[in-house]
This record gives C-alpha cells, structure tokens and sequence, in this order.
C-alpha cells in the first residue's frame, strides 16, 4: 500500500540492478595488494585484487560502496545509467580537443652560438662569434608564414638557441613581424626567451617589457654544483643567471621568468639543496628534470652516469622535501608531478607535448632551425645533430604548413605514437596519464615505437606515476598538498 | 601452469612450460612474454591440442633462483593478462561506441566553397 502520488515511482522503482555491464578500464599492480585500475578518459580507482576479480566478474554488490564509486566514475554501467556512454564519449572529445586544434608551439633556434659550455647540452655548441650559427630574416618570416598558417588560437613563439640573446637582432625582427601579422590574425600570441641571461641589458628589458615577453633560465642549484654543469668562459654562469633574474623581475614582475634545472650525476645526492636554491631565489616551481639521451649529454658520456632508478631515488626524495615545505607554509611545486596530476584529475588534456598520444611531434610544436631545416620536436634536432634526420620534415625554402601536415614521414611516425596501438601500452592503466615519446625511443632504440620493457622512458613513467597514486592513497597529507597543485 | 616444481627446473640457462590453453589464451601468453622480455625470451613452441610448451631463456648470468623468482611472477602476470583479454571481449564494442559517437561531429574534410 503506497500514499503516494501517481506522479511518483515508490524507491524500488529506483533500486540499482544487479545486472551491470563493464565500461572499457585497464589495471596495474600498485603493489602486492592492490591495483589501480583507470577508465578510457583517466579516470582512477584503487581496489584490492579480490575486488578487482568481483568487478570484473559482475559480482559486486550493488550497495557495495565501490559499486557507487566504480558507477560515478564511469568503470560500469546498468539500467539506471542512461547518460553513462554519452558522459564518457564527451569526456573523451574533451581531452582529445588540443589535437584538433594543431601546433601552438613554434620554436625558433635563432642561433646556435653560445657562450656556454655545459657538460649536458643538447645541441652542437658553436663559438659566439660565428655568425654563420644564426637564422637569417628571410627564414624567419618563412617561418612566421608557417605559425599564421596553423589553425591553433593560441600561439607561443620561443626563442631558442645556443644563447638566443646573441642574436637579438633577429629576435627583434620576429616578435615585430609576428605582432604585425597578429593584428589581423587575433592570435593569443606569446613570446618566450630561453637565455642563460648573461646577455640581458637595457635594451633586451625595455624590449620585453613593451611586448610582454617572459623568460625562461636554467638554475641548476648551489653555486658550485650550477657552475660546475654549466661552465662560462671568463665569468661565473650562477651569478650572471642570478643577476639576469633579478633584473627581469623588477623591470617586468616577479612571474616574468622561470627556471629550469638538469640533474647530472653531481646534483644526484643534493636534491634538497637545489630546491632550497630555488626557494631562496623566490622561485615557486621546479622542474626536477632528467637527463635527455641527446647532444653533448651523450658525447661527454654523462647520460651513462646514472641510471633511471638512480633519478627516481633523487625525485623521490625531492618531492618528499617539497610536499614537507609545503606543509611548513613555503609555496613550491614540482612541475612534472603537477603536469601528471593534471592528467590525472583535470577533465582537459595538456598542451605538454612530450606526453601525447599521439605525440605531440609536429601537431605540437615545431622548431625552426638556426639553417632553415623545420624539425617535428626540439629532441628532433638535437638527434639531427647526431647525424640522425628522422624528425627533419624539409626546409623553410620549400615547406608550407600544409605540406608539413600531409608529410608522409610525419604521419608515419604519428600512426606508430599511439599509444593506444602500441605494445604494452595498449593494456596499461597509466595510458590515460602518459603518451609516447618517439624521439627518446629513437634515440635510444633506433625505433620510435620502441619496446617498452627495456624503456627507460616507460620504467620512468611507471616507477613516478605509481609513487604519485600511493602518496594520494596513503598519505592524506601529501595528498592534499597535491591536489593543491591542480 | 599444471604440475609445480617440475616445471620450474632450471637447466642449460631456461626454464621449460607448458601452457593448458584452455586456462590462457594464446594472446594472454605472448603478451606477458612481451612485457617479461627484459628478464627472459619466451621460444614458444607449436600448439599440441590444449598444450603450448615454451623454453623461457634467461641470459647467461641468470642464477636459479633469479630466474624460479621471474617465471613465478610471469605466472601472476599471465593471470592479470587473461583478466586483460576478458574485460577487453567484454568492452570492446562500448569502445568502439564511445569513439565513433565522441567524434561522430568532427569534420574530418575541408570542404572548400
């Protein structure tokens, strides 16, 4: 017997049913007990293993609370789920939409002088007086055609080198030239300098200043740990960067440069000390940055100076020191961690190119080299350099951004960075949070592709990606200073 | 993995197996061989009836215990393969109709006026 109004179904009518279907999910062993399981959109749950076989064998309890939790989160659907599948393929869209939208990061190796000599660089290094190292104006506004040419709506244009200040002249050129095209093509139009900033003066600050320009460095920590990595003829490289900071920060504001740090084998016991550096300096963000298998890193065999697990005790124990700054009142981040979490917790993609699937080559970023050569990725010229030209897609004297589009080589190589497609990958529950990464692999396998169990790239991601589910899972104080990052 | 130790001796740098297919899938085998290829490579033999036998050969250096210590957590690891391939039968299909209705509105042509 029911007082109920016609209008309303008594709450049997809204009991879930038993009867619920899988939604597509990968697994991974977290540890001996548990596994983390993500959905198609990365979307996460940690269960045990007896409830991971339940799930999957449609015999969890409908009042079980991990049935709420699995159903909310899009891992299963039943009859009371009508709007699951149409949630989850826009979700999807919703991740996938930086794709659609093409390259937004235009690289411009305006040199390759410098007056460097760090043990670790990635590209050839040139003497800084040799000026045929730098790009020519007629290459840059070939170039600037091909960055009007993409579709993408915002537009970051990064000047690299070598020491890219060595040839301001040119950096002039283009940030006029690419403001004048903007006028008409309503871009949201960014400028980045990457400078070691010993060449920073009057000029470069009022320059930046009138065309809102940022700035990006490397700190590589203490004073004798950055110089002893980063060598400056006649001069003192830690304090030049210091001094540039400085200078930057009260001619255009304090958030007007970042900085970026390369761990060698000498920074490997001195993490700590190197975050410390950073939070004296007034930095909020480090990004505790590995080794790349390219260039000089290679040559002068630091690459071979320590190994991945070696990297991943220096990052764990780092980002152990920052979660306890955090907890003591010091705002400081690690950039890599809060880019996974991202990918983790936010419903959009990112725009970091080096975790994409497919990869971010070319559809990402471009670089236009110093001669006129376009490359698909900045590690893609520096593999050029030693004598492997996968990743050049033609030159600026007969490329358009449509026939870098359609290149054959490009697409090639895209079709082989799916991870969805790939080897391992394809069954990993971290694919949803990581991407491919075709230059390392080619760099270190000869195959873009590459396989995954002997993947330093892969053993990396994996060792991280498990270490930042734990922390969420079992200690709730770094957990919230993680989701803090977001 | 059927009858124990017998199975895990360790001779001449290999283990020797033999798989019921009717417990894993052929798939569910070589993709566990695939992602163990760093600790050992998988010679798999041809398929008799239910019966797969496989040499997994284990570099020169491998001690027994190193290798009886891998081939047990290929046998873990086989067992998350084959719940792999059972959730993927099952799933498969919703996937396929998430993607296609995800990008059902996506203009893959330009069409020019």
């Amino acid at each position: 017997m029911t007082d109920l109004h016609p209008r309303f179904a008594g709450r049997a009518a809204f009991a879930p049913r038993a009867d619920y279907r899988l939604l597509p999910c990968r697994f991974l062993a977290l540890d001996a007990a548990r596994v983390v399981v993500t959905n198609e959109v990365g979307e996460h749950v940690v269960m045990t293993r007896p409830q991971l076989r339940a799930f999957a064998g449609h015999g969890l309890a409908v009042h079980d609370p991990l049935y709420r939790v699995l159903k909310a989160k899009h891992f299963l659907f039943d009859d009371e789920s009508r709007a699951a599948l149409d949630l989850l393929a826009l979700k999807v869209r919703t991740r996938a939409a930086p794709i659609a939208r093409l390259t937004g990061l235009h690289i411009f190796v305006v040199t390759l002088r410098c007056d460097h000599s760090c043990h670790y660089c990635q590209v050839s290094r040139q003497t800084a007086d040799k000026t045929q190292f730098d790009m020519t104006p007629a290459h840059a506004d070939r170039a600037l055609d091909i960055v009007f040419a993409s579709p993408s709506p915002a537009i970051k244009i990064e000047f690299q080198g070598g020491e890219s200040l060595l040839n301001f002249a040119l950096i002039r050129h283009i940030v006029l030239e690419a403001e004048r095209r903007n006028a008409v093509a309503g871009r949201d139009l960014q400028f980045v300098i990457a400078s070691n900033l010993t060449h920073v003066d009057d000029e470069v600050l009022a320059f930046a200043r009138a065309h809102r320009i940022f700035f990006s460095t490397s700190l590589d920590g203490p004073e004798d740990l950055h110089n002893a990595n980063r060598p400056l003829r006649g001069g003192n490289s830690h304090q030049a960067a210091l001094a540039g900071i400085a200078r930057i920060r009260a001619a255009l504001g304090p958030d007007h440069v970042s900085a970026l740090m390369t761990t060698t084998p000498a920074s490997l016991p001195r993490v700590a000390e190197i975050i410390d550096e950073y939070v004296r300096h007034g930095f909020r963000s480090i990004f505790l940055r590995s080794l790349s298998p390219y260039g000089f890193a290679v040559r002068t065999r630091l690459v071979g100076g320590y190994d991945i697990a070696d990297w991943l005790a220096f990052y764990r124990e780092g980002l152990a020191h920052i979660l306890a700054l955090n907890q003591r009142g010091v705002a400081i981040r690690e950039e890599l961690t809060a880019l996974l979490l991202h990918k983790m917790f936010a419903p959009s993609g990112t725009a970091y190119v080096d975790l994409q699937s497919p990869a971010g080559i070319a559809i990402g970023a471009l670089v236009y080299n110093y001669d006129g050569k376009i490359y698909a990725s900045d590690e893609g010229r520096m593999l050029a350099e030693m004598a492997d030209p996968s990743f050049c897609l033609g030159s600026l004297d007969d490329q358009s951004f449509a026939s870098l589009m359609t290149h054959d080589g490009l697409h090639g190589m895209l079709e082989d960075s799916l991870a969805e497609s790939a080897p391992m990958c394809a069954d990993c529950a971290f694919l949803p949070w990581c991407g491919a990464d075709p230059t390392f692999h080619r760099a270190t396998q000869r195959d873009v592709v590459g396989h995954k169990a002997f993947s330093a790239f892969c053993a990396k991601q994996m060792a991280v990606l498990r270490h930042l589910v734990t922390l969420l899972e079992d200690d709730p104080a770094a957990a919230r200073v993680l989701r803090s990052w977001l | 993995m059927g009858d124990g130790d017998r199975e895990l001796t360790f001779e001449d740098g290999a283990v020797r197996v033999v798989f019921d297919l009717r417990v894993y899938r052929q798939t569910a085998i070589q993709k566990a061989a695939y992602r163990f290829a760093d600790r050992f490579t998988a010679v798999l033999g041809a398929r008799d009836g239910h019966a797969l036998a496989a040499a997994l050969q284990f570099k020169p250096t491998t001690s027994a215990a190193t290798a009886r210590e891998a081939v047990r957590q290929f046998y873990q690891e086989l067992l998350d393969q084959e719940l792999r391939e059972q959730i993927a039968d099952e799933t498969t299909a919703v996937r396929t109709l998430i993607l296609a209705h995800a990008f059902s509105n996506v203009d893959l042509i330009k069409r020019d006026a």
